[in-house]
Formats: structure tokens, sequence, C-alpha cells
């Protein structure tokens, strides 16, 4: 909900994920369609036209298919709700529903996993679209025959359709699809029993920009934030989360189960998993350290105990270290094995004790011979280096000082230990002044 | 993970005390100011009703109007911080688009119609100090608008608890009055209740004006808006029930003063809270005019600052665009145009010569009373409901208390209908 560059809005428009063709452009299907709200309520009569109850619920089955299929009915019968399977149905119109017998064997509904109840768990609910790139509330939904069965097809998300439900009679019941958009480019976050459908969405949600994502994932309400993470490969949902503000952020990972946020932040940039973790309470920082490989949780732990105001504190552990007695080429293959992280700018050269040397440049080791040692580049300009418990405002005079892209951490041994990235500081003055400082333009950082 | 390196662990010790008080003033806001916005002019004006025409006695209901206020208040913000949603997008959620355009379009005129309140409240106050109510409204209406406007979240809050501190004056003003302590706790604790027309509409009133609709509707939306999260809970407990409390005690205040000095002195009947401003001077003091005056225009400009924000942040709820104070003005016209919306009406309302104000202001009240008991019969609902408050799903006790509130709420409103319409 926070301020967005203007920019981005064009490039959204833009960016449409191309999933073939909509099933609403057909003709015969934008003719028949039928509105879930304006039936909810309806009489659901036998094959002799006889009332048998009125409809309360329509269920619709998850699968791997786009549109999923009408599995069934909820119907009142005298006092009882009832199920009412999908195969009896006959006919669906905008005013009745017909079945194909006159015998209807009634029996209670249970909720089933992979399914979602229409009226109850999907309108007025909250639903991501993909295409639009926004969070919207359904204000009705669409069902039309397709492949031999009545399927949930497009999704009404304008204000007008939401006012007509208001009215009695047909205004009620009259499909306005001028603002419908296709089920496929949509992302419904629940189904009946909480749990999530994993099909359709899957691959157009992880095409979207990390920072599109933290986005939505900002614009939705609590236990929704949760499903759309769950819905991502966890490479892709640590990104996101890295995108997000941390108060957001924070929410969002309280919210996930211990293992599933020990999966997400191992795979987090360490210096924004230590963020993470030290703004957690205590024991929901352990369960979720616990739950993570030792050797893992036992540097986490280390990184998490230090104050945010000095350098350990915002530094990243990420670094690539060498001796001063390799070869300049054996510090390029280090680089290649290590290039996932963010950390291709450079390697850090040590001692035989470990000591800090210097920070020798990509370019450096590019511009020298691979057979060369380490040790022939090593020279001035010395590498920034600060201690370990430097406040972090020394940290930003050295940085503007010096006008580097990093800072190598060292311990009281002078041993490096991390490194600051010039993005890292930024995250840290923003979370000082407060984005809101900055997204309204004071930009007072004292 | 494996180029972690061990580092020192000399993380420098930090007091407890200290990250404890750091965060509670972090998470400190929706329960303060709705609660004290609550004290608005019109309850005020109810408060010192209740003083001079009945001295001490009917403290009582004050006290159990504080309790009910703690309690849903403190719902409220619960139902917020768990399902991060509004009341009213909550309402359309589980009860459907009828439920939702009822209280969202009844929300919406009663705001209005209290809005106007607020600025008579401001024009009466201002009139106080000798001045036009051409300039006062104008001048609340234009410094409401622009803080909202130009402000930050945390800007913005800042202002409101700037405001809140003018509520100090009324206690000042209570102690000026010298009041008589014993019989106001005797009022406090024993219950008494003269059976004619005027107590038992009093009585009603003030509850309403404590437990008001759209206060309900902006302690969930704020504690949203605010992003607290379920680990803040603790904390924003704090804050509401300080926030109600004072709100009680600031009451407790207003009915003491008028009680020791205008029922005192035989003036049983006032018509608005500047009315017992002015009738306090011979008796307690023009500094206690004054301190009342100054605390009615406080209390005018926070609740007209809360009153079309709750009303914006509804009506975004409503149509499932939700908004935020840190919104730029392109990224939520709805909610901007709102809050404009309700602010101009209102303000032209108080300003346009002839317009029956009696009338608006008495189907205001009306009104409300209308719209809190389904929407504290919604929000009992949702508190019952598993599947949207989770671990948070209110306890059967708990559940048996609100309904007994709703049950006393419901009787007052009945009430007051009827001595409205007979």
């Amino acid at each position: 909900m926070k301020a967005k560059p203007i920019t981005t809005v064009a490039v959204r428009a833009k960016r449409l994920v191309t999933r073939g063709e909509s099933v609403l452009a057909r003709k015969n299907i934008r003719e028949s369609l039928v509105s879930v709200a304006g039936l909810i309520g309806r009489p659901v009569r036998d094959n002799d036209g006889r009332d048998l109850g009125k409809l309360v619920d329509i269920v619709v089955r998850h699968g791997e298919e786009t549109y999923p299929a009408v599995s069934g009915l909820i119907v009142k019968v005298g006092a009882r709700k009832s199920f009412i399977d999908g195969a009896r149905i006959s006919k669906l119109t905008k005013s009745e529903i017909r079945l194909s017998s006159t015998k209807v064997n009634l029996r209670e509904y249970t909720r089933r996993p992979g399914e979602s109840l229409l009226d109850a768990d999907v309108i007025d609910h909250q639903i991501v679209d993909v295409n639009g790139l926004r969070v919207v509330r359904s204000a009705d939904l669409y069902l039309a025959p397709l492949d031999r069965e009545i399927r949930l097809v497009g999704v009404d998300v304008s204000f007008v359709s939401f006012l007509r439900r208001v009215f009695p009679g047909t205004i009620r019941r009259r499909p306005t699809p001028d603002r419908v958009v296709d089920w496929a480019s949509v992302a419904s976050l629940t189904d009946s029993t909480g749990q999530v459908r994993t099909a359709g969405p899957r691959s157009a949600l992880s095409q979207l920009r990390p920072a599109d994502l933290a986005d939505l994932i900002e614009d939705l309400v609590g236990r929704e934030q949760g499903a759309l993470i769950e819905l991502l490969d966890p490479d892709l949902a640590a990104d996101v989360l890295e995108e997000m503000e941390d108060e957001d952020l924070l929410g969002l990972v309280r919210g996930l189960s211990a293992d599933r946020a020990a999966e997400l932040i191992v795979r987090m940039e360490p210096d924004e998993s230590a963020e993470v973790l030290r703004d957690l309470d205590e024991e929901h920082r352990e369960s979720i350290l616990s739950a993570m490989a030792k050797e893992t949780a036992k540097a986490l732990r280390t990184l998490v105990s230090f104050d945010e105001t000095l350098a350990g504190g915002v530094m990243t552990t990420h670094m690539v270290i060498a001796r001063e007695t390799d070869t300049v080429g054996a510090a390029l293959k280090l680089l290649v094995e290590n290039r996932e992280r963010d950390i291709s700018d450079g390697v850090v050269v040590v001692d035989s004790k470990g000591k800090l040397l210097d920070h020798i440049q990509m370019i450096e080791l590019v511009s020298a011979k691979s057979s060369a040692l380490l040790s022939t580049l090593i020279g001035a300009p010395l590498p920034m280096a600060v201690n370990i418990d430097t406040p972090l405002d020394e940290v930003i005079e050295e940085f503007s000082n010096n006008r580097g892209s990093s800072i190598v951490i060292v311990d009281e041994s002078n041993k490096p230990v991390g490194r600051i990235m010039a993005d890292d500081l930024v995250d840290a003055l923003v979370a000082r002044t407060g984005r809101r400082g900055f997204a309204q333009g004071s930009g007072a950082l004292a | 993970m494996s180029d972690l390196k061990k580092a020192p662990s000399k993380a420098p010790v930090i007091s407890h005390r200290k990250i404890r008080l750091a965060a509670l003033l972090a998470v400190m806001g929706p329960g303060i100011i709705a609660g004290l916005s609550d004290d608005d002019p019109a309850g005020i004006t109810t408060y010192s009703q209740l003083g001079a025409k009945y001295g001490y006695r009917l403290l009582w209901v004050l006290v159990l109007s504080t309790l009910a206020l703690i309690l849903f208040q403190d719902l409220g913000a619960r139902i917020g911080v768990v399902t991060r949603q509004g009341l009213i997008g909550l309402v359309r959620q589980k009860y459907g688009a009828r439920s939702g355009v009822f209280s969202a379009s009844s929300l919406i005129l009663a705001n209005i119609g209290t809005m106007t309140a607020e600025f008579a409240g401001i024009a009466a106050a201002g009139q106080l100090f000798g001045i036009s109510k051409y300039v006062s409204v104008p001048i609340g209406a234009l410094l409401v608008t622009f803080l909202v406007l130009r402000g930050s979240f945390g800007r913005v809050e800042k202002v409101f608890f700037l405001l809140s501190a003018v509520f100090l004056s009324y206690i000042l003003a209570g102690f000026l009055a010298h009041p008589d302590w014993g019989q106001a706790l005797h009022g406090m604790v024993v219950p008494s209740m003269p059976f004619d027309h005027d107590a038992i509409f009093l009585a009603t009133a003030t509850l309403g004006t404590t437990l008001a609709p759209w206060g309900l509707a902006f302690i969930q939306s704020y504690a949203v808006d605010k992003r607290l999260t379920r680990d803040d809970l603790r904390l924003l407990r704090v804050d509401v029930w300080t926030g109600s409390l004072l709100t009680g005690v600031i009451g407790f205040f207003v009915v003491v003063t008028c009680a020791a000095t205008l029922n005192h002195q035989g003036i049983f009947s006032i018509t608005d809270a500047s009315q017992a401003a002015q009738a306090l001077e011979p008796l307690a003091g023009t500094l206690a005019k004054e301190l009342f005056a100054i605390g009615l225009i406080g209390a005018a400009l926070l609740a007209a600052s809360i009153l079309p924000l709750s009303t914006a942040y509804s009506v975004s709820d409503l149509t499932g665009r939700p908004a935020a104070l840190d919104d730029h003005f392109k990224e939520a016209p709805l909610f901007y145009g709102t809050f404009a919306a309700i602010t101009i009406i209102s303000a032209g309302l108080i300003l346009l010569p002839g317009a029956p104000l009696i009338t608006i202001l008495l189907w205001t009240q009306v009104l409300n009373a209308v719209l809190l008991l389904p929407l504290l019969c919604y929000m009992f609902g949702i508190a019952r409901d598993k599947r949207l408050m989770g671990e948070f799903k209110a306890s059967a006790r708990m559940q048996s208390v609100y309904a007994l509130i709703i049950a006393m709420v419901g009787i007052c409103v009945s009430c007051m209908l009827w001595f409205t319409f007979h």
C-alpha cells in the first residue's frame, strides 16, 4: 500500500500472461453465462418441475483443468441443507436448476479438499487478477457449459455488478459481463478446507516479477497472503519476501508454519533472513531455527545476535574468500561456482592465518593472467574494511568517503566475517528514516 | 550458507524495559484515538446534560457504557489485526451484498450527520471566543482535510495524539469545579434510576454516544492500516483499554463538573455543551469556561478528522479496494474522494442558512442507534467464526458477555426509538 512509481503502471498494462484463447471471447459462452449470485436462493426442481428446495451454494472441484467444473449443489430442502451431486443436473439456467430425476438421494455435505463453495468461499472474497496485477473482491461468478460440463469460467469484479446483487428479482440475476475476468487469469486463494489449489494460476503467477508479487501480497488480507506464498516455488517465494516491507513481511512470516518459514528464510540473503528473525519473538524464532539444518541455524543465530545499528547487524555473510596463494583462475572459478548469490563483484583475499589482505575487484581478476597468484594483485587502494562493532553511521561515512560499492567487515582479529553492500545500506537507511518518510519526499536522513 | 563465518557474539544488551516501552509506543494509537473521538461535542453535550439534570446519580450509566466500549473496541481491534480487513469488508464477505451495502450506506449517512454535529460544536465553541462560524467552520474543515491529505500515517497519528491531549482540559475543569467526590463514587457504584422520560432518554443517549458505530468501524480499519500483527495484540490491548478508560474518565469529569456547578445551582436544563461552558463561568471561573471551550474545539477537531476517515475506510472496504493513509491521491481516489465529500457536505450544512440542523441531528442520533445494533451483531458473528478468527475465536464465556452487552444495547435502542417517536 505504499507509493508506487507511476512508471510501473504502463509496464503493467503490457504485462499480459498469454494463456491461449479466453473462453469468454467465444460468443456462445458469452451468451450462456449464468450469474452465481443471481442463482443462489432460486428453486431447484426435479424433472417434472416440482420444487425440491432452494439453492444455497454451488460446489466446484479444482483439478488440473483451467475451468473448475461444478461438482454439486447445496440445496435447502425443508429446514435441512443437503448435497446433490453435480451429475444429476440436467439444466441450469439464470433462474432455476432442473435435475435429471425425480428421486433425489439427500445427504449432508461435508467439505472435501480441493473443493470450494462459490458463495461462501469465493464471492466477495479477495482474488488475485494475475493479468491486471491487482487484488480485487469478486462481485459475481459466471458459470457456462464447456467441455460437456458446467464450469466456472469468469469472475466479475465491477462494483456495478456488486450493487446489482442488492436488488431483488431479475435485476439480480442478469449477467453484466462488461468487466469479467477470465477464470484462467485469476488466482483464488482458498478452497473450502482452507487448503490451496495448486493448478491453474501457478504458472501464471510465477511469471510475475518478485516486486509485483510483493505488492500483490501486501494488498491481500491475512490468510490469503500465506496462501499466495504457498502457490509459489520456494526460490521465487524467498525473492518475494525480500521485496516486501518489514511490517508486512513480519506479519506474513508469523502466519507461516515453522517448516515453511525455515524453508523460505534460508533461501533469502543472510542479512535479510537475520533481520526477519531478529524481529520475531524468541519462541517463534527458535521454532523456525530448529526447523533448519544445524549449521545454517547456528550461523543465522550469530547474525541475529548483532545489533542492527552496528555493522554486524546489516552485513551479509555471502562472500567468496580466497587465499593470497591461490591463483586468479581458482578465484574466478570460485566466483562462478557461487554465481547464484549476489557476490559477483570480486573476491576477499586473506593470508594464511585468515586475516584480511585485500578485496580484489572482478575487473582486476578478469584482466590478470589466470595463472597469476592473487598476492601479485594485492596493493593500493586498500580495501574498505570496518570492524564488526562499528556503528552504522561510521559505516555510512566510510562509504561516502570512498565511493565504493561494498565494504568488508572484519572481526577483532582482522578476519573477514561479512560484507555490507551499498544496497544493504540503502535498506538500512530506509528502515531508519521510514519508507513513509521517503515516500512523502521529506528526504531528511537525520 | 556454507560460507557463513563465525563471528564474535558481542550483541550489546539493550534493557528489556526499554524495548517494551518503545514497542508499546509503536502500537499505541487505534485505541486511544478511536476511544477519545467518542467524546465528541455531541458526547460532551450528553454528559453535560446528564450531570446538570441528575447530578451524580446517573454516573453508573457511564461506567456501564465505558465497559461496553472497552469490550467492543477490544474486539474490533482484534478482528482487524487477525483478519487484516475492515469491518465493512468483512460484513460483505460474511453476510453478503445486502448487509454490506446496508451497513456502508447507513454508516455514510450517519457519519455525515455526526460530522455536521462536530462542525456545530466547532461553531458553538468558536462563538464562545467571539469567532464567527463563517470563520471557524471553514478553518476547521481545511485543517482536517489538509492534515489527512498532506500527512503521512505517522504524522497524522502524531497530530491525533496532540489533539487528544486537549481532553485533559476537562479534567482540569473538573477539579476547578470542586465536586463532591464521595457522592460521585456513590453514583458510580450504586445504580439508581429515576423512571421518567428524560432520565431514560439521557441514559440511552450516553450509551449511544460512547459506543458509536463509526468508532467501531474506525478502530478496525485503523489497526489494519497501521499494519499491526498478532504479536502486537497484547500491547494493542493496553492501548485499547487505556483509550476506552480515558474516554470514560473524561466523561466522568464532564459529568461531575456539571453536577458540582450547574446541578448544584439549580441549572438543570442545557441544550448544548457550549451553553454548559457559558454557565460554568460565574460558578467555576473564566478559566473553567475557557478550558471547557478549548476541550470542545479539540474534541470536535479530533472527531471531525476521524469521521471522514472512518467513512473513507469503509467505502474503500466495501468496494474491495482497500486504501491506506500512505496511498497517494492517484492510487486511492475513492478513499480521498469520500473523505473530501463528507467534509464538504457537513461543513456546507452548517454554513447553509436555514438548514434544518435540529432535524439532521435528531435523525443522526436515530440512525446511529439503529446502525449500532446490527454492527455489534456482525462483530459478534465474526468473533464466533472459527474460519475467520482461528485461534482468536471468542471463548464461550466472552461470547455470553458480548451477547449480554448486545441485549443491553438492544433494550436501550428500543427505548430510545420509543421516546423519539412518542
